[in-house]
């Protein structure tokens, strides 16, 4: 048993050391949250002015497209508070911090999970998710029930892990590579970017890759047509 | 017998560039890569408790040579045992059993006291409490890590730095330790202290050492035995005195810089 949480104490160490450190920059720490928090809204600033004009976007207003914004935004918030270790592997192997890890006696992913959390990324992130849930989550019709919490529970770890595996995937690459920023740029952002919008509005290699390469469109677009219960590509 | 090498090898494939920007172009259509050998057939053993100087000039492939033996760099050929275990393979049991220092390189949490990085390898390495707080006790008596333990590590001067992480580096009490180039950029003093840290530990807790330096002094302090290398080739294997002899100079320095001048 106590094996089973040596893992989490060890990372939880770590996160106290993390805080300790970046409580030292505290403005910094300040102005990151605010950063993030305006420039991932400037995005969706865009699609509320879109929508000023048009009705929908391929059959979903404007309360749902901040759904599915909604569960980008709060996957992520996880994603950086627990992963950006992996997000940023590339720099440990090209600095050569990655044989510090080596050296020690620990599972290297372990290592590399627990010396890393972009907590106020995460805030900046989680805020913004939040507050499109807020917004939306009562205007879309659904009956937020027990099961329906849980499916939303499970989204979002779903999403989380999907993301954290793309991630997982780009880095490995980095041993061949050693910089694979570009790489992850052109797959993993760019598909990120068309992941906000449904998925019946792009052509079909797009849809392919949503579905198939890069799997988003498990992480916000099929989850929200659960619970929109929307139709479209249905057929 | 806690260190075995035998005719290790390792080469490193490596793309030339081309110089201008055509040369750029042409290297992305047809990479030209070449072959390095940074280290070519060394052989050698080290004894339980033995400190080791290991000589050679910049590029000699003693770098190379202790990634291998601390299990970061697959070998190209050969054959490496460490206290029973070969280091690429079973790479947790067998760092558990030894420590590194980069001279360039620190293992220090840059924001944080020292105290902070100490407490984290105890949990990382598993530390008992006593044994942790005797051999702090210990390595401060020498160190004198006391004077700089509640500043953070961004404040601290080369030296300081450098004789933290010689400490944490040795605080699981490995059974080896290489150093690779620990005094590197240190003044006398600070020097001085590293190496009575060296010679001290080497004595009472019996520490296998590798030691890579290019400062002589270092060597002739703390070592009994040395390695000297150049150009992936062992050029030398015994006592400092019989190296002495064999090169007819009483002076250790010159000794050494006559077998890299071509002396021989």
């Amino acid at each position: 048993m106590r094996k089973l949480f040596e893992p989490f104490s060890f990372y939880f160490q770590h996160s106290k050391m993390l805080t300790k450190t970046r409580m030292q920059y505290k403005l910094d720490a300040f102005l990151c949250c605010i950063a993030v928090f305006v420039r991932e809204s400037a995005g969706i600033v865009g699609v509320f002015l879109v929508l000023q004009t048009f009705n929908n976007i391929g059959g979903w207003n404007m309360q749902e497209l901040f759904f599915l914004f909604s569960i980008i935004f709060l996957t992520y918030s996880f994603l950086v508070f627990l992963f950006s270790g992996i997000r940023d592997f590339s720099n440990i192997v090209n600095n050569g911090e990655f044989d510090k890890y080596l050296l020690r006696p620990r599972s290297v992913l372990l290592q590399i999970i627990s010396a890393n959390s972009d907590y106020f990324a995460a805030i900046g992130h989680g805020t913004l998710g939040l507050v499109l849930f807020i917004i939306s989550a009562n205007s879309i019709g659904t009956d937020w029930s027990f099961a329906n919490i849980l499916y939303l529970i499970i989204t979002i770890i779903g999403g989380v892990l999907i993301q954290a595996s793309i991630w997982l995937l780009f880095s490995c690459s980095s041993f061949f590579l050693i910089k694979t920023d570009s790489l992850k740029d052109f797959l993993y952002w760019n598909t990120r970017k068309f992941a906000g919008y449904p998925l019946s509005v792009f052509p079909g290699f797009i849809q392919k890759l949503l579905m198939f390469v890069i799997p988003f469109a498990f992480v916000n677009y099929f989850p929200a047509q659960y619970f929109l219960h929307k139709p479209d590509l249905a057929n | 017998m806690s260190i075995i090498v035998e005719n290790l090898s390792k080469t490193f494939k490596i793309k030339e560039k081309q110089k201008g920007i055509g040369g750029a172009l042409k290297s992305l259509v047809a990479p030209k890569t070449k072959l390095i050998k940074a280290v070519e057939d060394i052989s050698f053993t080290i004894d339980d408790g033995q400190a080791v100087g290991f000589i050679g000039p910049n590029g000699a492939g003693k770098s190379t040579t202790v990634k291998m033996l601390s299990g970061i760099l697959y070998p190209s050929a050969g054959r490496i045992n460490v206290n029973g275990l070969v280091p690429y393979k079973n790479r947790i049991e067998h760092v558990k059993n030894i420590g590194v220092v980069f001279g360039q390189k620190s293992q220090l949490w840059w924001d944080l006291p020292i105290t902070d990085t100490f407490d984290l390898l105890k949990k990382i390495y598993k530390i008992p409490s006593d044994v942790y707080s005797r051999n702090l006790e210990l390595f401060n008596e020498i160190l004198g890590l006391h004077e700089f333990e509640t500043q953070q590590v961004r404040q601290l001067s080369l030296g300081q730095r450098m004789r933290a992480d010689i400490a944490a580096a040795f605080l699981h009490e490995p059974s080896i330790v290489f150093l690779d180039e620990p005094t590197i950029g240190l003044d006398v003093v600070a020097k001085e202290k590293i190496r009575l840290f060296i010679k001290e530990i080497n004595r009472v807790k019996k520490t296998t050492l590798l030691f890579t330096t290019h400062d002589m002094t270092d060597i002739e302090k703390t070592c009994q035995r040395i390695i000297v290398i150049d150009k992936g080739k062992i050029l030398y294997d015994g006592t400092i005195d019989s190296f002495k002899t064999k090169l007819n100079k009483d002076d250790f320095n010159e000794a050494v810089y006559e077998m890299f001048t071509g002396g021989i």
